[in-house]
């Protein structure tokens, strides 16, 4: 017995942790809890719930049509509103419940924790985009069968590319905001007053009474930065020929609210002791 | 094997841990004491790398904790029970931890078995779990991964007498099977029952280590007088060490040497015996009150 008391305890050569099983444990992390449950079942609720007033709109109404396209577009609204809410708390709750305790006893090398975060992340923006786009179909067909209207499978590549990239960028935002701020609530009211309240409630009225809003906005603002360079259109709709500076825009508002955030997030992380 | 070597760890200008060293051995259980904010976590988090020290080195068997692959199947770490999701199941937790380490799902299941949580417990979210529940399966998942060295900070809280005998088997038939334990309390009596080695520390200097019997033992003299002064000047006189201890003198001097100095300057005692084998209680008790916020002040009527 007192020879295996001296035996080396420590085995060096053993495999570490590898990168896939912590990402799949990342994702299992964000829907195996209560809330997590609740987030997905209300999201469900809101695509069969865009999908039906948008079916009944149509029925309803003769001289209304819509593409496949269109129907992409409603049915990203809602996978949209909801779920970077996990990107947050994927990071956040780590902290609110203490777990990252365990987490980074786990895997002490914090770098990889944040970048299997970030690959489930994108994982889920990827997965819930691809169930908007089977239901955006479904009720395509749908409108084919219950309005006298042919359906119009017309979603071009180059939509499709900008609805994912779109809802990528929202997701890397908000896991970005997450990870500089650390706080459940904090990260919440950050992301949806900057990415969804200011832009949809408060921009529209500046930009419409003032030059320098229009002038200022859509560089403080991904989302417009955005919808300029795909739609080739100002805020106001005014055609513009996308070039150097509607790009350079884009890449300033990435940067404004995803990659200095992350960065300084993920530093803050790699630093911070946790107790 | 845990060592730990001139390990310190400043805050600004507050010190909670100060130049540090002890050795956990394996086979053995080893305590680590000391009253609330003595610096029993902030060394165990260095441990386990969660922390990082502002001087010295703590590792397991010469490796540093973030060294090892797959820390959790070689070191089994709970630095903090109550630390864990509320929304998840006992189950789902131990799920997770097995999951990451590449266990099987059996692996659960012998775990819950082995801490005593039925399968309707580990159903339920750990929001709802008692503290000793917690504990519990904070233990099991530091144990999941089989590890040969345990690090568990407070396991002890939070269980009933009958919990606490219950972690003492457990805990000395591991040591028995060879593995490392370390875990802390900041209760002598629950340490007492668990430990085979102690450590104590206090205000982040380790005062005190070494096997529970050494410790117990500590041999001294209680002494009193009617004139306390005299007694105090007489045992100076003589060259003896003592403190004094309420209304008594304790000398690490035998009761020969205490009762001679006071005979020859004439001091009558009112008492002198071996002091109890309180001598790890009493430290103990003056690291806890020289603790501000643990004076004890008199709720007097208003006169």
């Amino acid at each position: 017995m007192s020879t295996a008391t001296t035996d080396p305890t420590i085995d060096l050569s053993r495999p570490g942790v590898p990168f896939g099983r912590e990402v799949r444990v990342e994702i299992r992390k964000m829907i195996d809890t209560r809330g997590g449950v609740w987030l997905f079942a209300i999201t469900a609720l809101f695509i069969l719930l865009a999908m039906g007033l948008t079916l009944l709109v149509l029925g309803l109404n003769e001289d209304a049509t819509i593409t496949a396209s269109g129907f992409g577009e409603i049915m990203a609204l809602p996978v949209s509103i909801l779920l970077p809410v996990f990107a947050i708390l994927i990071v956040t709750s780590e902290w609110s419940q203490r777990t990252h305790l365990t987490t980074f006893t786990l895997q002490p090398h914090r770098g990889r924790v944040i970048l299997a975060k970030f690959v489930a992340v994108t994982t889920l923006a990827i997965g819930t985009i691809v169930a908007a786009a089977v239901f955006g179909a479904l009720g395509n067909a749908l409108y084919g069968v219950i309005t006298p209207h042919d359906p119009v499978w017309n979603l071009p590549v180059a939509d499709l590319a900008w609805i994912v990239a779109q809802q990528l960028l929202f997701f890397w935002m908000a896991f970005a905001l997450a990870m500089l701020l650390l706080n459940t609530p904090a990260a919440i009211a950050v992301f949806y007053v900057a990415s969804m309240i200011l832009p949809f409630m408060v921009y529209p009225i500046l930009m419409a009474m003032f030059q320098w809003a229009r002038d200022l906005l859509p560089w403080l603002n991904m989302d417009y930065a955005v919808m300029m360079v795909r739609t080739e259109a100002t805020f106001l709709g005014d055609p513009i020929e996308v070039g150097v500076v509607d790009y350079l825009r884009l890449a300033f508002t990435v940067t404004l609210w995803i990659v200095l955030p992350g960065l300084l997030g993920a530093l803050r992380i790699r630093r911070t002791e946790v107790k | 094997m845990i060592e730990v070597q001139n390990l310190s760890k400043s805050y600004g200008d507050f010190t909670a841990v100060d130049d540090v060293s002890f050795a956990c051995r394996p086979g053995r259980v080893t305590g680590f004491l000391g009253p609330n904010g003595a610096g029993k976590s902030t060394a165990m988090r260095m441990i386990a790398g969660l922390t990082r020290p502002s001087k010295g080195t703590a590792t397991i068997d010469g490796v540093e904790y973030t060294a090892i692959p797959n820390p959790a199947t070689q070191v089994g770490v709970l630095l903090d029970a109550s630390a864990q999701h509320g929304g998840r199941t006992g189950r789902e937790v131990l799920t997770i931890g097995a999951r990451m380490m590449g266990l099987p799902a059996s692996r659960v299941d012998e775990m819950l078995a082995l801490v005593g949580l039925t399968d309707k417990e580990a159903k339920r979210r750990v929001r709802n779990y008692s503290l000793g529940m917690r504990q519990r399966l904070g233990i099991a998942h530091a144990l999941l991964g089989d590890p040969k060295v345990l690090i568990l900070d407070e396991p002890a809280n939070g269980l009933d007498p009958a919990g606490i005998h219950w972690m003492r088997r457990l805990l000395r038939e591991y040591a028995n099977r060879g593995g490392t334990v370390m875990l802390s309390s900041h209760l002598l009596h629950e340490i007492q029952i668990i430990a085979d080695d102690l450590i104590v520390i206090g205000n982040g200097r380790i005062v005190a280590s070494g096997t529970k019997e050494e410790l117990l033992r500590v041999a001294g003299t209680r002494v009193r007088a009617r004139d306390m002064a005299a007694l105090e000047s007489a045992l100076t006189a003589a060259g003896l060490t003592f403190e004094v201890a309420g209304d008594a003198v304790t000398s690490t001097a035998s009761p020969e040497e205490v009762g001679q100095a006071a005979a020859d300057a004439g001091v009558a005692l009112v008492e002198l015996r071996e002091s109890d084998s309180a001598g790890l209680e009493e430290m103990f008790l003056q690291l806890t009150s020289s603790n501000q916020r643990d004076v004890i002040t008199t709720e007097g009527v208003p006169a």
